[in-house]
């Protein structure tokens, strides 16, 4: 790139320094344009009176606000999570779920995982399948049994010859629904929401096992 | 963005100074009590809003940027590093530099994850906002309704960089160097970014002049 462009460029950054500037003080003097291309001020001046700011609805401005609101909340509680590799039962935090329905990407970034304002980081996360809550709510400890059970049906079926066997895959998969229904029952914890030990940590703003403090 | 951590004295060529955020006081407090975020997040809301809405062209798709990057910047608000250089003035604000990070890199997955231009264009998602004769202009014509169109038509034409450097410095008017840290390229990478996509509208708008005759220009 030659100097020449720098230059004009550097004239028109300073012309611009003044029109803003004189637009803020109501001033009535235009700025000196010296050395500046007419029509580069023509394309300033419509832009200045064209590209106005503009407020979002009272109704969305206070709805973000209770979101941010529960959120801070939950960032200012001490950390929930309980000890253990593997899973815990803990409390609900205390940020609404629609939060992380809002942003499914909050968790990671509470967590320490995540920089938003990383342009990389951000590009690999959102192309990435992100969980929506790192939650799992009382009846959905069922469906998660039934959906693993359909998995290791298919499985097992994909292993046999076709027209073999079928009688058996039945019995299989009504062991498996028995197993699920009285884990069901005998939990009785619908109030009370499983997650690992470390996407609890993520959802109360703590670090989890080996990550940052 | 290099520079000195706020607060402390920075050397420079023998001399100390020290350099200040204007949103210091906003951010101390919001790290203390995270609900006192609520100040800095009425403060920049207009702000965040209007670029989303130029970047994405539906009141919808915009609100839903705004409301993310506001949930994003206070959850990492613990690990923003408050910096400012000497040269930046007194006036300048880190936290909004940082902030705009974050509203960039989340309009850009909104834009990719739609896979296409939004059905609405800009000018009808803004509206009456367009053709604002300010009383107090320092030009002496007021912009008609057509070169008001026909320059936003002429900012969706342009490359990414190109027209959010022009919003950032017309809608928000931000400085070079803020833009400069927004978009993560030189100052000087920014100016001449500015003067090229002026130039672009320039054409745009001498082209329509043309086409529409001399007599019918205010």
């Amino acid at each position: 790139m030659s100097d020449d462009p720098e230059i004009e460029a550097l004239v028109a950054d300073r012309y611009l320094d003044a029109l803003l500037a004189a637009v803020d003080r109501h001033a009535d003097d235009s700025p000196s344009h010296a050395g500046v291309d007419p029509e580069i001020r023509e394309a300033a001046r419509v832009l200045r009176a064209s590209l106005v700011r503009v407020h979002p609805s009272f109704r969305f401005e206070e709805r973000l606000a209770g979101r941010l609101a529960d959120l801070a909340g939950a960032q200012a509680r001490p950390a929930l999570a309980a000890g253990g590799g593997g899973g815990a039962v803990v409390p609900f935090p205390g940020a609404s779920p629609a939060v992380f329905d809002a942003d499914p990407l909050v968790a990671a970034i509470l967590a320490g995982d995540l920089d938003p304002s990383d342009a990389e980081a951000m590009d690999r996360a959102t192309r990435q399948p992100v969980p929506r809550r790192p939650l799992i709510v009382g009846g959905a400890i069922t469906s998660a049994a039934i959906s693993l059970v359909g998995v290791a049906y298919v499985a097992w079926r994909a292993s046999r010859p076709a027209g073999h066997g079928t009688g058996q895959s039945n019995r299989a998969m009504a062991r498996a629904a028995r197993a699920a229904r009285a884990r069901r029952a005998a939990a009785g914890v619908s109030a009370l929401l499983v997650a690992t030990a470390s996407t609890a940590a993520a959802a109360v703003g703590t670090a989890g096992p080996g990550g940052p403090a | 963005m290099a520079g000195p951590v706020l607060g402390q004295r920075a050397r420079t060529t023998g001399a100390s100074v020290v350099v200040l955020d204007r949103d210091r006081s906003l951010v101390e407090a919001a790290r203390r009590d995270p609900a006192q975020f609520d100040a800095l997040y009425r403060k920049y809301l207009a702000q965040v809003y209007s670029f989303a809405l130029y970047e994405l062209g539906d009141h919808h798709a915009a609100e839903d940027a705004t409301e993310r990057t506001f949930l994003r910047a206070l959850a990492a608000l613990p690990r923003f590093r408050e910096q400012a250089r000497p040269e930046d003035g007194p006036d300048a604000s880190t936290f909004r530099v940082w902030l705009f990070r974050i509203a960039r890199n989340t309009v850009a997955n909104e834009r990719r994850s739609r896979r296409r231009r939004p059905a609405t264009s800009l000018e009808a998602a803004l509206g009456a906002g367009l053709a604002v004769a300010d009383p107090g202009d320092v030009e002496a014509d007021a912009v008609t309704r057509d070169e008001a169109t026909q320059a936003l038509r002429a900012m969706r034409a342009l490359p990414d960089d190109r027209r959010r450097a022009l919003t950032l410095r017309f809608v928000e008017e931000m400085s070079t160097a803020e833009i400069a840290g927004v978009l993560g390229r030189s100052e000087g990478a920014v100016r001449v970014l500015i003067h090229r996509a002026l130039g672009a509208v320039a054409r745009e708008l001498g082209t329509e002049r043309e086409t529409r005759g001399p007599g019918e220009r205010r």
